[in-house]
């Protein structure tokens, strides 16, 4: 019988705090993004060198799908969606590395990440449209939509919670039965198109970020209808 | 032999099978539509291929979630102690 | 399943410092990056558009200065060529008004060479016709040398004036009778007595002898002179032909 994908180990206490094997891992993450960007961004210069032109690449893409999808500036919303796709990003792929599992394989990670996207539409909505505007987004088209739009609210994060979750917890999953199934280059190709899922989960999830924070700021469709049909699939 | 975690592995199977049922069907239709697509439209195959991984995924979702269930089912049944 | 509510706390806690590190390490200084470049590019191009105009600028001023330059040589030029055409003009004027000139006096010189050979002409015609008449005379007889011309003398004294006939033949104041060849006694006496007549008194006479009268007779007194000769005639003829009037 193998273990169970939906524990979490914890390695060790810090104090009375248990510390388990994602927050490790997102500590690593956290280390290595540091160390990194701050080599790479420590001279910045206005001829791009290879580096610092991949990086304003990838800064100006993650800008672009923002602009594209919110029809604003993209300024205040980059920080937020471009740490979203980059760490579930470099998350997923951190499975290459033997022996980490990605800590967005366990509930608790993709908790965290959709309450900050929730956190961060409330707060936009109020900033963008005051607290009474963007309570009067509940009540749209009529006041009997209040409680579904409530629920609306609840359920689609948990949708994008369970979205990251399931996938990347069933692709570690999969890869773990194949492995004590099958021994060693079997789990190549899933390990494979588990690397792009993940690519694709972390564009899914900022790109649904931000959509919810496009309806949030510029609701003007109505509020009802998600501006992502497939969203309401889930 | 408790009868519960019999029937809890018998439902997580059920789960996974009809719920890959729907998602293998979109995902086909889905494939399809865009290699329709494409062959009208072959200058656009790059954007009709990045929206295909994404509404692909998008669908898949929905056999991830049955394969949730199961696991949870199997895993975490909160009827079996 | 149960959720770890600790490791729920610390990913979230996680979460916010990654946001912080990313917009740190990655998305300021890339922002601020760009946002310089796209300022250094900003200022490329305004110095660009800066120097475009400038250039703008001389070039019109290139074009007004080569407009002036193009108008003042325009201007020399016409000036230039309304000046030679004045030069051209006054020289052709002039070599008109001499070419008119020399014409002139070449017409005059002309009609002058014209007149003074017709003239030649005409003397030497003159010349030779008195010549002929000349050679004509000299043979006519040796009597009418002189008895032709006596009633010629006579004539020609009785001519003159009164108080000129009154001095004639004085005694003090002789008479000089010229004859083309030396008298005859009888034809000195015949003079004499012709003139004796013709003046009412006596009269002294002398004779001369003076070939070059062809033929004739000439009295000369104190205050009068009557020519009687061929040469007189001749003279008279002559300058009559010569002088045209």
């Amino acid at each position: 019988m193998i273990s169970s994908p939906l524990s979490t180990d914890v390695l060790f206490h810090i104090g009375p705090i248990p510390v388990s094997d994602p927050v490790v891992v997102t500590w690593g993450i956290m280390a290595v993004m540091t160390l990194g960007l701050w080599l790479a961004t420590r001279r910045l210069t206005i001829k791009a060198g290879p580096v610092q032109a991949v990086l304003e690449m990838i800064v100006e893409v993650i800008d672009g799908q923002i602009r594209e999808s919110m029809q604003v500036d993209p300024a205040p919303y980059r920080t937020l969606i471009g740490t979203l796709f980059l760490f579930i990003f470099i998350a997923n792929w951190s499975s290459l590395i033997p022996g980490v599992e990605p800590p967005t394989a366990h509930i608790e990670t993709d908790a965290a990440l959709a309450a900050l996207v929730g956190g961060a539409t409330l707060y936009f909505g109020i900033r963008v449209r005051g607290l009474g505007g963007y309570l009067k987004t509940f009540a749209e088209p009529s006041w009997v939509m209040i409680p579904l739009n409530i629920i609306e609210q609840i359920t689609r994060t948990f949708s994008l919670i369970v979205r990251l979750f399931g996938n990347v917890m069933s692709g570690v999953f999969v890869i773990g039965i194949v492995l004590s199934l099958a021994g060693l280059l079997v789990p190549i190709p899933l390990m494979a198109l588990d690397l792009l899922t993940g690519a694709v989960q972390a564009y899914i999830f900022a790109i649904l970020a931000t959509v919810f924070l496009g309806s949030a700021v510029s609701g003007e469709e109505g509020g009802k209808p998600e501006p992502q049909p497939p969203q309401k699939e889930d | 032999m408790d009868i519960l975690p019999a029937i809890s592995i018998i439902a997580a199977a059920l789960a996974v099978g009809f719920g890959a049922i729907g998602p293998a069907l979109a995902e086909g239709r889905a494939v399809a539509a865009a290699m329709d697509a494409i062959a009208r439209q072959p200058e656009s195959a790059g954007t009709l291929s990045r929206t295909l991984f994404v509404g692909l995924a998008m669908i898949e979702t929905m056999a991830i979630y049955c394969l949730v269930i199961a696991l949870l089912v199997l895993f975490a049944n909160p009827f079996v102690k | 399943m149960h959720i770890d509510w600790w490791t729920l706390g610390l990913q979230a806690l996680n979460v916010g410092v990654l946001l912080w590190i990313f917009s740190r390490f990655l998305f300021r200084p890339v922002a601020d990056i760009v946002r310089k470049r796209q300022e250094a590019a900003d200022a490329v191009l305004a110095q660009a558009e800066a120097s475009r105009t400038a250039a703008l600028a001389h070039e019109a001023e290139v074009q007004v200065n080569a407009d002036r330059l193009s108008a003042e040589r325009g201007r020399v030029m016409a000036d230039a060529e309304a000046q030679a055409r004045a030069t051209a003009e006054a020289i052709l004027s002039d070599a008109n008004r001499d070419a008119a000139r020399i014409r002139a006096d070449a017409e005059v010189a002309t009609v002058a060479l014209k007149e003074a050979e017709m003239t030649r002409l005409a003397t030497q015609a003159s010349r030779l016709s008195l010549e002929i008449t000349r050679k004509l005379l000299a043979r006519l007889p040796y009597e009418l040398l002189v008895s032709g011309f006596i009633d010629g003398l006579s004539e020609a004294v009785a001519h003159l004036p009164e108080e000129t006939r009154a001095g004639m033949g004085n005694p003090d104041q002789p008479l000089i009778l010229t004859a083309a060849r030396p008298l005859t006694d009888a034809e000195r006496q015949t003079c004499q007595d012709v003139l004796e007549r013709i003046l009412g008194r006596s009269v002294t006479l002398t004779t001369e002898t003076d070939p070059s009268l062809l033929a004739g007779l000439e009295l000369e007194a104190p205050h009068a002179l009557v020519r009687n000769s061929f040469r007189a005639d001749l003279e008279r003829i002559e300058a009559r032909l010569i002088h045209h009037d």
